[in-house]
């Protein structure tokens, strides 16, 4: 099943070009949508929405395209912006029931509804009081329960995690993957951090320049490079040069010795190399790659 | 001991038993109606109307509105006070939104901006935008509120005024032709003053800005055919004094009033006979077109941003 779609989107600005022959697709799960800023993710978002014409291609959300059926698509779909978008001199509560009431849910349904999802979101006694007053972290929340509140089938939270601290940073993560997963509901979810995504995210996109870099499970992305990391106390040298002499690839970093390998009869290779030259061995363990590392080659690659 | 005493499996089981254990339910899909854009139309009307009055603002915000609202009752109360105490009409029905013009003015250019200003400012607008409506349901919604607003200010007076004249009972006939087309005259005040509200207000993000232009706007147009009139008459050209009145927007509406529905006029000197009633009436649907076209182009260029 396939949540959305693009087929060589394509948006020009008069200046510059947003999009550039995009073409990707997303299963139900969370979605992110990886690139730096300015790579055309919030292009991307608009255009799926049904706010912004593409200027060639085409798009599908949920089974619909955006340029003639924006309002269906709309009417399952909620949206985070990345910018501020809350009125100062109203409470959360006022502004998530007429949110609500907005995606066509009537006002006692709105209500509850509002109730629940701000609960969800985690705001409590604070809701009742006017969002002017309140911090960064709860702002957040708030965009969030408004995007949640008519129980979309999909949802696009643009930058959610931006100006928070790193606790905040985190319960908008774990947030993320409960809507994710225990909500049902399917998450795109942008950032211009790698590393954020990698703990919440099911399948990668990351775009550059308005271009596909890369689509993928999230599972590719840390195995792509299957390394082994070795750290002895003494004789680093010596097992790097034993290594080397056996046929394997090795590299040193600082303390560390990465074996580049192919099959898990390397480990074996390692344990008896240096079992063999009496070292005392510290660790020796699977070298993971984070997303951060793949995407860097990529970009070199390009 | 094997098996627990009656007392405690009592407690246990009872439900009365203060437990206070705090269920997390989880997550609840919602299986209910979902209504279409009339229903979210409906509600942004409803909600922008109820905000143009202050209610569900802060108690500052009901200030302005309920002042303005007090005042619009005054005539009212003291033409009834008039008619019950010295059996005399006072204030006329069509006359009622000129003597009140400029109180209507400043209502008007203190809550347009109210409506348009905090979601450009604060930036709700591509919020509104993700929701199954389009922009053209924004503005019509905006609008009905401002005119509906409007229209209640004009209306609730005159009807408290009616609802006197028939309680007090004058000699001869209630004036029902001229309540209703005070009533009627008063669709036209609030359409015409909503969609010129509305459209000034929305070019500024900023509140101030946005009351001041207003204001300005209905200052200049009162000045200029003021001071026409008041030349045009010192120099005996009566006739085109009689067009000069008509730079005002309300003597514009109260034009057509007289023309549809032959109440005497509320300036001095009258309106231009013949086509003038015709002329003010197209005047008053070009002002309302290039209004709500200017509130279009302006939201297709704030949509896409």
């Amino acid at each position: 099943m396939t949540i959305l779609a693009t087929e060589g989107l394509t948006k020009r600005f008069p200046r510059v070009t947003a999009l550039d022959r995009l073409t990707v697709s997303a299963g139900p799960g969370v979605t992110g949508l990886v690139g730096a800023n300015g790579a055309g993710k919030s292009t991307l978002i608009k255009i799926l929405l049904g706010l912004l014409p593409p200027t060639e291609g085409t798009a599908t959300v949920l089974g619909l395209d955006p340029a003639t059926r924006a309002l269906d698509i709309r009417r399952s779909v909620g949206y985070m912006p990345e910018h501020d978008c809350l009125p100062p001199d109203v409470s959360a509560t006022e502004f998530t029931v007429h949110m609500a009431q907005m995606s066509g849910l009537p006002r006692s349904a709105a209500r509850e509804r509002a109730a629940d999802t701000l609960r969800h979101v985690g705001l409590y006694e604070e809701r009742y009081r006017p969002i002017g007053g309140y911090s960064t972290g709860m702002r957040q929340r708030v965009k969030l329960a408004q995007a949640l509140v008519h129980d979309p089938k999909l949802v696009f939270l643009d930058e959610p995690t931006n100006g928070l601290d790193p606790q905040g940073r985190d319960d908008m993560l774990a947030l993320i993957r409960r809507i994710g997963t225990e909500f049902g509901i399917s998450v795109v979810v942008t950032s211009h951090l790698l590393g954020e995504l990698e703990r919440v995210c099911d399948h990668v996109i990351v775009i550059d320049g308005g271009r596909l870099l890369r689509s993928s499970a999230i599972g590719e992305f840390t195995q792509a490079t299957r390394t082994i990391t070795v750290e002895v106390e003494e004789g680093r040298q010596a097992l790097a040069d034993r290594l080397t002499a056996l046929g394997q690839t090795v590299t040193a970093h600082g303390r560390l010795l990465i074996v580049e390998t192919d099959s898990p009869a390397a480990f074996d290779v390692v344990r008896d190399a240096v079992v063999d030259l009496d070292l005392c061995l510290v660790r020796l363990e699977q070298g993971r790659h984070r997303i951060e590392d793949v995407f860097r080659e990529e970009v070199a690659n390009v | 001991m094997s098996e627990p005493s009656p007392a405690t499996a009592a407690a246990q089981a009872s439900p009365a038993a203060p437990t206070g254990v705090i269920h997390d339910i989880g997550y609840r899909h919602y299986e209910g109606p979902r209504l279409g854009r009339g229903a979210a139309l409906v509600a942004l009307t409803i909600q922008s109307l109820r905000g143009v009055f202050g209610l569900g603002r802060t108690a500052r915000a009901k200030i302005m509105p309920f002042l303005i609202g007090g005042t619009m009752m005054l005539p009212a109360v003291v033409s009834i006070a008039l008619m019950a105490v010295v059996k005399q009409r006072g204030v006329a029905y069509p006359s009622y939104a000129l003597i009140m013009q400029a109180v209507l003015a400043v209502f008007l250019a203190a809550q347009s901006p109210y409506l348009v200003a905090p979601d450009l400012r604060f930036r709700v607008l591509p919020l509104y935008l993700s929701r199954p409506v389009t922009t053209a349901d924004y503005i019509a919604a905006k609008l009905a509120a401002m005119a509906l607003a409007m229209f209640l200010l004009i209306a609730v007076p005159l009807t408290v005024l009616y609802a006197g004249e028939l309680l007090v009972d004058l000699d001869g006939p209630p004036q029902t032709k001229e309540y209703f087309a005070a009533l009627a005259t008063g669709v036209i005040f609030a359409v015409l003053l909503a969609s010129v509200g509305v459209a000034i207000a929305s070019f500024t993000p900023r509140r101030g800005l946005g009351v001041a232009a207003v204001i300005a706007v209905y200052l200049l147009t009162s000045a200029i055919s003021g001071v026409l009139v008041g030349v045009l008459m010192s120099v005996s050209r009566d006739s085109a004094a009689a067009w000069a009145w008509l730079i005002n927007p309300f003597f514009l509406v109260d034009a057509v009033q007289v023309w549809l529905f032959g109440t005497s006029p509320n300036n001095d000197g009258g309106y231009p006979e013949g086509v003038g009633g015709p002329v003010a009436l197209a005047a008053i649907l070009v002002v309302i077109a290039l209004s709500v076209t200017a509130l279009a182009l302006r939201y297709r260029k704030a949509a896409s941003s």
